[in-house]
């Protein structure tokens, strides 16, 4: 008997579980799609779709989705034909062809198939706040860079200032990057201070942990963001 | 062990539930050097009137301008002309069209607007600053004021919500809209203190004493302000109350000699001054209240105007004549560790930076008979000693002073031998008089 009630048990206990488990985390919501900070893309309202642009019928009898990265056949060439209205011009010189003196420059055939050359249709998923030219955020899973833009520009600017490029040994290769990550707290405040990816360079590397390392602050994070610490990621190029 | 290995199996089961509970995820900001750094480019809407109240008009004409010149004086912002900005008074989010703003030729990426009533004599702010790009979220800040009505309150919440604008776009560093400079006026007939809005507003008097009064020095909570006088028993550091507006006593600052140049360390807990009671000038050192007072340094040759490093509160830098023309000079707060700063010329009136970095003076790089020395302001850095000339060709400049938000520096300018005070940002740019009345002498910005 007592093997089959501590089988009856353990079975009923997990359809407890289970059950439990259902009600309680449907009580509790994260991560709804669409609310803020939750993880989703974003979505801006708009007043009128871009629509895919008109492109004229093929002639090319293999049409693929994937547009080739073979040079598209080039158009046959059109002789102009003499205009009839042109007054003959009387004397030497006998109205000329209109033949090109040089030859253009070819690009050289290679050796792909030629496919169809329609390139799909795309929409924008994900709307980037524009006018930041300089790509300032990658906007990647987390919204804190497209909700918060003027407080990861903040932290570009201080960064920037506080970083001394004259610490760095001038023979470090000019594009040499130095990776480092810390955290930055409720009160703007700068800890954990690491190394993510060395440059190769030990001077650039150690100039950019001092930069960090010399900020006090970076300003409050925003009263709209519900979490107590950011994680950041910053690079600096040499 | 036996009994509790049957119930293992359970135990897998909650933690297998455990193991699926989700888990709030971190967020990452991805940032780098070479990003670009422009300049934020604000607009400044003309706020919106609310009510038919007659004061409206004018202590919103007081309140715009404000606005816009605290905005525009920070030196971090890219202003949008009033000429340039759509004309629209949007008086609360529902009203703004964003897109009218970040559109040419305004091109604004923030914007600050709001509406401004007055009812029974109390004047009503509300103010919002928007992220033109972020129709999603675009509120950075949204604050409401309630003061008497007045021309002085809408001036002073105009300070306060260009501070907030400040704080919030400026990376954490407090702006100084509504901090103070003390300075020396002789326009009274004598050299008195007084004081003004960092803007040069509202200049008014404070010492009543009758009697030559030089340096004077705010202390950090802003309540006293330290000073030189000339007395009955010589030249004497006095202290003088804001709050209770008199005089208080500051024993270590009377002695039968020369006292001068008064310097609040950064915690307001000590003063360091110069003295020559013990012969020839030498830094002193006393608490607040005049207690524990000692000497730090002990040199031929005269050591004036001491200067407390805000950040750390354990160095000074001063002015030493020891190897003959006065120089800038380093040391801790027990006197240990002098180390010299400038290598010639004629350099005076070290003050500190907030961020304990740099170091601003007075220096004649080629002085003596024959040599064409301009008295100009230069900015130091102190590890690397590298300097940079603030001030060219105008004037002989003097006494410069840090702002809070080490962005601004205030200093004295003698043209023809008429003393002004101007104020320029820390890279020499923006110069403005702040005084025309007068002569005006040794500004000294608050703390906060």
């Amino acid at each position: 008997m007592a093997p089959a009630a501590g089988s009856l048990l353990l079975h009923g206990g997990l359809v407890a579980v289970l059950l439990l488990y259902g009600l309680i985390a449907g009580l509790i919501h994260h991560h709804l799609w669409g609310s803020s900070g939750s993880g989703a893309i974003q979505v801006n309202l708009i007043s009128a779709l871009p629509l895919p642009s008109d492109q004229p019928p093929n002639e090319n009898v293999l049409a693929t989705d994937t547009p080739s990265q073979a040079a598209a056949e080039p158009a046959n060439k059109t002789r102009h034909a003499a205009d009839q209205n042109i007054l003959a011009i009387t004397g030497k010189n006998k109205p000329k062809q209109n033949t090109r003196k040089t030859q253009q420059h070819e690009p050289e055939p290679d050796n792909l198939a030629r496919y169809g050359e329609q390139a799909g249709s795309s929409m924008p998923r994900s709307i980037q706040p524009e006018g930041y030219t300089s790509g300032q955020t990658t906007v990647s899973d987390s919204d804190f860079g497209s909700l918060f833009s003027y407080y990861v520009r903040a932290v570009n600017t201080k960064m920037a200032s506080n970083w001394y490029k004259q610490e760095v040994d001038p023979h470090t290769p000019r594009g040499s990057r130095a990776y480092i990550q810390f955290a930055i707290h409720r009160d703007g405040s700068v800890s954990n201070v690491q190394m993510n990816q060395n440059s190769g360079s030990q001077t650039l590397d150690r100039s950019c942990m001092r930069a960090a390392q010399r900020v006090d602050t970076f300003g409050a994070l925003p009263s709209q963001y519900t979490k107590s610490t950011v994680m950041t990621s910053f690079y600096c190029e040499y | 062990m036996k009994a509790y290995s049957r119930y293992f199996p359970h135990l897998l089961i909650v933690l297998a539930t455990l193991a699926t509970l989700p888990i709030t995820a971190q967020d990452w900001i991805h940032a780098g050097t070479n990003l670009g750094n422009e300049r934020i480019r604000l607009a400044v809407a003309d706020f919106k009137p609310v009510g038919d109240d007659p004061q409206t008009p004018a202590l919103k004409a007081a309140f715009d301008a404000t606005l816009f010149n605290d905005l525009a004086n920070a030196g971090i912002f890219d202003l949008v002309s009033k000429s340039m900005a759509p004309p629209a008074m949007p008086g609360s989010p529902r009203e703004i069209d964003l897109a009218q703003w970040s559109a040419e030729p305004a091109n604004a990426t923030m914007v600050a607007f709001g509406a401004l009533s007055v009812t029974n004599g109390r004047l009503a702010v509300y103010g919002w600053l928007f992220d033109t790009h972020n129709t999603v979220n675009p509120q950075v800040l949204g604050k409401q004021y309630n003061e008497a009505a007045s021309q002085d309150m809408a001036r002073t919440v105009a300070h306060r919500f260009a501070d907030e604008i400040i704080l919030r776009l400026g990376g954490g560093i407090n702006g100084i809209a509504e901090t103070k400079i003390y300075f020396v006026s002789s326009r009274s007939g004598i050299k008195e203190i007084w004081a003004m809005d960092y803007d040069g507003q509202n200049q008014h008097q404070i010492t009543h004493l009758g009697t030559i009064s030089l340096s004077p020095r705010i202390s950090p909570d802003n309540t006293r302000i330290a000073f030189a006088s000339l007395g009955h028993d010589g030249w004497a550091i006095r202290m003088y109350s804001l709050e209770l507006n008199r005089l208080v006593s500051f024993p270590a600052g009377t002695s039968k000699d020369l006292n001068q140049s008064p310097a609040w360390s950064g915690d307001g807990a000590r003063i360091a001054f110069s003295s020559s009671r013990s012969g020839d000038p030498e830094i002193w050192v006393a608490d607040a209240s005049g207690a524990n007072l000692r000497r730090l340094t002990n040199f031929a040759g005269p050591d004036v105007a001491p200067t407390w490093n805000p950040r750390t509160n354990a160095q000074l830098a001063w002015v030493s004549g020891r190897t003959g023309l006065p120089q800038i000079y380093t040391m801790d707060q027990d006197g240990s560790n002098v180390q010299r700063l400038t290598d010639g010329g004629y350099a005076i009136s070290p003050s500190w930076s907030p961020n304990g970095q740099f170091l601003t003076f007075s220096w004649n790089r080629k002085y003596g008979p024959g040599a064409p020395g301009g008295q100009d302001i230069y900015v130091m850095d102190i590890a690397s000693k590298r300097w940079l000339q603030l001030t060219h060709d105008a004037g002989s400049n003097d006494f410069p002073s840090w702002a809070p938000d080490g962005r601004h520096i205030v200093f004295e300018r003698a043209i023809n031998g008429r003393n002004q005070i101007w104020t320029m940002l820390a890279d020499g740019t923006e110069q403005h008089q702040l005084t025309q009345t007068g002569n005006n002498y040794m500004p000294n910005w608050s703390w906060k």
